[in-house]
């Protein structure tokens, strides 16, 4: 064993863990913007509405997201519309975090009872206004363990990019294996890696909730 | 003009008519309070009175103004009438201070620099004004209570609707609820309760009135209804509320 010859690599790895760390937080929050957006249709009444986001969570929770990665990179230029690699990437992790995130935040807000959109409703406000400050808050926490255990299953499946050679850290780590034949060194070196930046998002996660929801869990 | 106005209303829920052709009115400053059976439509009478439950036919009027779920001025409507619920239903993500300046300040009634002093004088109201920076999940079932009553006092109602809102206290945490909704009856709020508290029926309503099978059964004022009820489903539930 010898992790000696990897030590000239170790800005590419950064720059890998960087572009990971990019493709994450984009698709995580881009996903967000689709889960709440598509928790809001699937409560509407607008049932051609309903009908294409449950299609759309279904079509993307049941293939394989390298799939998805393959499809929007090498099926859509025939069609004329051509991403470059980490682009690809990012729109097709975004679509799979968004059909995981509209069913966790359908669910919380599920979660909140009637009797507070009733409350709400007859103190005057609007229906925008309840839903606002009424629901979404409570909501929000509700589903927020599930949003960040699934933000972290994102931040491993990024490494899916690789297959497209957007320059993230699986990638980097294949380039860097195939120079130096250090196989397990270099994968040793990346999964700590990439066990580092989950523990650093559960971290932020913990503080963010902290600061986020203060008020005191139902007895 | 009476306040409240109900014209023959009718309400069914599946294939249960729960209101069969009620009529009632209630005039300003009036206290009127709602006893019967559980099922005999009271609850759905007053859910009626604010538009929680729009009616199938027959009318309601507040204020002269007819009240449905799609009538063009809901929300300033229900600016007007306020309500609490058995289940008080105080949002548990805000504090007091903020349960209760919410609906004022995103309505506009006052501005944010008036909202603690509006806060300070409703709970000041209700008895809590210690309260006013705790949780609701910090106060026991009767100080939430109040705070609910101070939400809606906050609002400057024109009318007041009570759901039970003791049904789900701890017996020694009823007084503390009725004793506030007193002193609101004595500053001349009009007022229409369901209640199973025959003792502030009769002690502080002008009138009573009996529902019975989704209908208005009997009516008129305490101390005559109770000490001479006309009808025998009266006089049973009378018997059997002691």
């Amino acid at each position: 064993m010898n992790f000696l010859p990897l030590w000239r690599y170790q800005n590419q790895l950064i720059d890998g863990a960087i572009v990971t760390l990019e493709l994450t937080v984009i698709s995580a929050l881009c996903g967000l913007l689709i889960g709440v957006a598509g928790a809001v249709a699937l409560k509407g009444r607008l049932t051609p509405l309903r009908l294409m986001v449950r299609g759309y969570i279904e079509l993307f929770r049941n293939t394989p997201s390298l799939i998805q990665i393959f499809i929007i990179f090498f099926v859509l230029p025939s069609f004329g519309l051509k991403l470059p690699a980490f682009e690809s990437a990012a729109v097709a992790l975004s679509l799979y975090f968004g059909a995981y995130s509209v069913e966790i935040i359908r669910a919380g807000l599920d979660s909140i009872p009637p009797s507070q959109v009733e409350a709400g409703q007859c103190l005057g406000l609007s229906g925008w206004q309840v839903f606002r400050h009424i629901v979404l808050p409570p909501a929000l926490r509700n589903a927020y363990p599930a949003v960040t255990s699934q933000f972290v299953l994102l931040l491993l499946g990024t490494s899916l990019a690789s297959q497209v050679a957007a320059d993230e850290l699986f990638h980097v780590a294949g380039f860097i294996e195939s120079r130096t034949y250090r196989s397990f060194e270099v994968y040793a070196v990346i999964c700590v890696v990439y066990f580092g930046m989950a523990m650093a998002f559960k971290a932020l996660f913990a503080i963010i909730a902290a600061a986020a929801f203060r008020w005191p869990r139902r007895r | 003009m009476a306040l409240v106005e109900i014209r023959d209303v009718r309400k069914t829920f599946g294939k249960t008519e729960v209101l069969k052709g009620v009529s009632l009115d209630v005039e300003e400053g009036e206290i009127v309070t709602i006893i019967g059976r559980s099922g005999s439509g009271k609850s759905t009478l007053l859910r009626c009175i604010n538009a929680l439950e729009s009616v199938d036919s027959g009318e309601i009027r507040v204020e002269g103004q007819q009240v449905h779920a799609k009538m063009p001025d809901l929300k300033k409507f229900r600016q007007r009438v306020g309500i609490a619920f058995q289940a008080f239903n105080l949002f548990p993500h805000l504090k007091v201070e903020r349960n209760i300046t919410l609906a004022p300040l995103l309505t506009g009634r006052i501005d944010k620099s008036k909202a603690r002093a509006l806060a300070e004088d409703v709970l000041t109201r209700v008895g809590l004004a210690d309260k006013i920076d705790a949780w609701p999940e910090q106060l026991s079932g009767g100080q939430q209570q109040r705070v609910a009553i101070a939400r809606c006092l906050a609002m400057a109602p024109h009318l007041m609707l009570f759901d039970e809102v003791t049904s789900a206290l701890d017996p020694e945490l009823v007084g503390e609820v009725l004793k506030v909704m007193e002193a609101m009856a004595k500053q001349g709020m009009t007022m229409i309760l369901v209640t199973h508290e025959m003792g502030f029926a009769r002690n502080v309503a002008n009138r009573i009135v009996f529902m019975h099978q989704g209908r208005v059964w009997e009516q008129g004022p305490p101390a005559k209804l109770f000490a001479n009820p006309e009808t025998p489903e009266l006089a049973s539930f009378i018997a059997s509320a002691k």
